[in-house]
């Protein structure tokens, strides 16, 4: 899987491969940024909100217990008011007395915010009152509550509606706030005090925190709902336990906790959704922002260097490289820069011009090759010589013994046969001595008697395969070229031998022999009459892949020898030799 | 009876040809025969052809120069050209030259016929042939000047009788008889002695014959040892391995 997808990779053009490497650092990027926030951020997010719901709670709480710390000024005051203390240590039922201390009260009520009634009570529960909302007090619960007031030695009590001593015409709660009042003499309990708070009380402490992030609300700690103005759903995630303070998580969402008011019966609950710009400020979010940016165009500069500078020259010198065409290359003509891409263009011109002088070459020697074939091929045929021959025998045959036509005629047959043989490239070197002798004795009939063959072929040698006819056109060459110009009779010597695990063949004769320049002429191939010689060299120079495999010498006057020298296990390569 | 002179490297085709052909059923008999071109320049003033029949493939000279030459000097020549290779290069050339007769080896009895008669009847035509050149006597100072040129020239393949007779402005044949009455050898016997007599002096540094026949103007070896033997009596080997001896 891995290694084919590796594969598919491999495979793909250099452009999609740029492609998807920026997708891929794309897709880096943003799993880092997402993984920064997730993992870091967002943890701190979360802690942060933590701590600070945390100090929003206990702030809040401070305010409940500044505002209640307050109220309780006030009971101080109305009961250490004359008036209310005259009322409290009257033990009949004076009229004047109560009137005087109600108005105490009242006076002192309005100095204070969110004290809906205030009612003081003598120790026979006979009381005076001042405010609104309640209308009727049951004494027995009064009585329940006092009992377990008293404890405090004139500490103040907070109890909601009264633990049920009062009884209310408001639909909202009321906090109770109790204490017992003592005789400053005596320090005799006289009677108790019960100021009657509105939950506006609770609105008051949070009025400014809340948000749309933030909700609060006042419980009591049976559940009772009590602050009314802010008020979340989620808020009542959380139940209390026992516990005085707890916070939870909803998600990474949001929060929800509550806190057990110090000194109070009153559970704050919160919940506050966490947001990003809690820990990130607008500033950090626009320097993270730049940095974002910076980096998607460095991304998107180094994409576009790539591409422009690497990629897009690449492709097309590959293009331009594709667009080679019918077995010639062409140079590629593009301007590119003057860099390694630029060299790697005037790198394969070069190579080109090299490749195409290669192939020149090669397609020059191909044509030799072929061009020495037909002539050989054409050469087989040799229809002058069989023409000649033919006239030779037909004067034999009015002159001379039949047996004498007859041994022509044979002759020729058996020359020609294997002459013209089909089939095979490459003969054993007795079959082409063969067709040198066959050959040497028709010419004799017709030129007479102006030379002497010599055949001195070590029979062990006679096997080994070599091209066919490349004895017969260099004998012919010394026939024509050599004996016959000499006008005296010659010798033609055929000598097969080894010598240092090198075959020679060797034709030689005592014509008239040749110069070094004339050597070079039929060498080079330059003369047109020995064009069958060149043409025979050429043809194996090509077979055994050498240069140096025919040797000519030759002293003017005297003799030419021409040497082949062919290694004894035959060709180097293998070439196919039955393709003809 | 016209005169037939054959030319070809190969003495049985020559032979063939003297055979098959009923020459004098045609009115034709053949005079003389030649192994080259060189061979031929040198005979053929004594044996005084009408027709030739000129092989193209032989050494030294080859049929068509030869024939050019040939044409050159003996306008009223018919040649026919004999080859064994059917190459139409060889063709349009000997038309150009005037080859009356371009035939193809091996020898066809019936076609060789034919051209015979043809050129038969072409002869007939226009014979007798023009005689060219002056037909006055030939002046006795002139001849000294045709053996200084002979002397001068004779190293020259090409020269013979007519040759030298064109460029003096005579008539061969009358050359030829001034030259015998006045010298008291042929003019051709003279050519071959002066030659042979250079062979001679050159057969002392030089033992190959074929590189003496080309020095004396006899580039067909074959024909200069013919020429040889028959000037010394010995074969040219045996006249160096004589005079070694000496």
């Amino acid at each position: 899987m891995k290694k084919r997808l590796k594969d598919q990779f491999n495979d793909l053009n250099l452009d999609k491969k740029v492609k998807y490497l920026f997708i891929a650092i794309i897709l880096i990027y943003l799993l880092v940024f997402y993984g920064i926030y997730a993992f870091i951020i967002q943890q701190s997010m979360v802690e942060y909100t933590l701590e600070s719901n945390m100090n929003t709670l206990k702030s809040i709480g401070n305010n409940l217990n500044a505002e209640i710390e307050s109220i309780d000024n006030m009971s101080q005051l109305i009961m250490t008011d004359k008036e209310v203390v005259a009322f409290l240590k009257s033990d009949e039922d004076e009229f004047y007395v109560k009137q005087e201390a109600v108005r105490a009260i009242y006076d002192t009520m309005n100095l204070f915010n969110n004290v809906s009634s205030v009612f003081v009570f003598q120790e026979d529960y006979d009381y005076v009152s001042s405010g609104i909302g309640v209308t009727h007090i049951n004494v027995e619960k009064l009585e329940e509550l006092l009992e377990d007031v008293r404890p405090r030695a004139g500490g103040y009590y907070l109890a909601i509606n009264g633990r049920g001593a009062i009884r209310r015409d408001i639909e909202w709660p009321v906090i109770s706030l109790i204490r017992v009042v003592n005789d400053l003499e005596t320090q005799r309990p006289i009677g108790s005090i019960m100021i009657n708070l509105s939950v506006d009380l609770f609105d008051n402490t949070y009025r400014n925190m809340i948000s749309e992030n933030k909700a609060f609300g006042f419980f009591g700690l049976d559940g009772t709902v009590l602050s009314k103005q802010s008020y979340h759903e989620e808020l009542d995630a959380i139940e209390y336990t026992g516990a005085s303070y707890q916070q939870e998580t909803i998600g990474n969402e949001g929060i929800v906790s509550y806190q057990v008011i110090e000194n109070t019966p009153f559970i704050l609950k919160s919940y506050e959704k966490i947001h990003f710009t809690q820990v990130l400020t607008d500033e950090a979010g626009k320097i993270l922002a730049i940095v974002f940016l910076v980096s998607a165009l460095v991304i998107g500069m180094i994409g576009f260097f790539i591409t422009r500078y690497i990629t897009h020259p690449i492709q097309r010198l590959a293009g331009a490289m594709k667009s080679v065409n019918t077995g010639w290359l062409r140079r590629v003509s593009l301007p590119l820069a003057n860099d390694e891409i630029g060299y790697l263009k005037d790198s394969y011109n070069d190579m080109l011009v090299e490749l195409n002088e290669l192939i020149s070459e090669l397609l020059e020697k191909e044509k030799s090759i072929q061009q020495a074939e037909l002539e050989v091929l054409q050469e087989q045929i040799k229809p002058h010589f069989l023409y000649n021959t033919l006239d030779t025998i037909a004067y034999l045959a009015l002159t001379e013994p039949a047996e004498n036509v007859y041994e022509a005629v044979d002759t020729l047959g058996k020359f020609y046969r294997k002459f013209l043989s089909r089939g095979s490239r490459e003969i054993p070197i007795k079959d082409e001595v063969e067709i040198v002798k066959d050959y040497l004795t028709l010419q004799r009939l017709r030129y007479g008697d102006i030379f002497e063959d010599i055949y001195e072929v070590d029979p062990e040698l006679e096997n080994i395969r070599v091209p066919k006819l490349i004895l017969q056109p260099l004998v012919e060459n010394s026939l024509y070229h050599g004996v016959r110009l000499k006008g005296e009779k010659c010798i033609i010597k055929i000598q097969v031998f080894e010598e240092e695990g090198i075959v020679h063949l060797v034709v030689y004769d005592t014509g008239i022999g040749m110069d070094d320049k004339r050597i070079l002429q039929i060498m080079e191939g330059k003369s047109r009459k020995s064009f069958g010689f060149k043409g025979t060299i050429e043809r194996i120079q090509y077979y055994f892949e050498q240069k140096d495999v025919v040797k000519v010498t030759s002293v003017v006057g005297e003799y030419t020898r021409v040497d082949i020298k062919i290694p004894k296990g035959g060709k180097k390569q293998n070439v196919s030799s039955d393709d003809y | 009876m016209y005169r037939v002179m054959i030319i070809d490297d190969e003495q049985k085709i020559k032979n063939l040809l003297k055979l098959t052909i009923k020459w004098e059923m045609l009115g034709f008999e053949v005079v003389g025969e030649a192994s080259s071109g060189i061979e031929a320049i040198n005979t053929i003033d004594e044996l005084n052809p009408d027709v030739l029949f000129v092989d193209i493939r032989m050494p030294f000279m080859d049929g068509i120069e030869f024939a050019k030459l040939a044409i050159e000097r003996y306008p009223y020549l018919k040649i026919v050209m004999l080859t064994a290779f059917n190459d139409f290069d060889y063709a349009r050339e000997c038309i150009g030259i005037g080859v009356a007769n371009y035939l193809l080896k091996p020898i066809n009895k019936i076609e060789i016929n034919d051209t015979l008669m043809n050129i038969k009847k072409e002869l007939d035509r226009h014979a007798p042939r023009e005689e060219r050149g002056q037909l006055e006597e030939v002046k006795i100072s002139s001849i000294g000047k045709v053996r200084e040129y002979v002397i001068e020239h004779f190293k020259e393949p090409e020269l013979n009788l007519t040759s030298v007779a064109l460029k003096f402005g005579f008539n061969a044949s009358y050359l030829s008889r001034a030259f015998k009455e006045e010298t008291g050898v042929s003019f051709i016997d003279f050519l071959n002695g002066c030659r042979m007599e250079y062979a001679i002096s050159l057969s002392k540094e030089n033992q190959y014959m074929y590189q003496v026949a080309a020095e004396v103007g006899i580039p067909d070896p074959n024909y200069f040892g013919k020429c040889f033997k028959k000037y010394t009596g010995l074969s040219f080997s045996n006249y160096i391995k004589e005079n070694k001896r000496d």
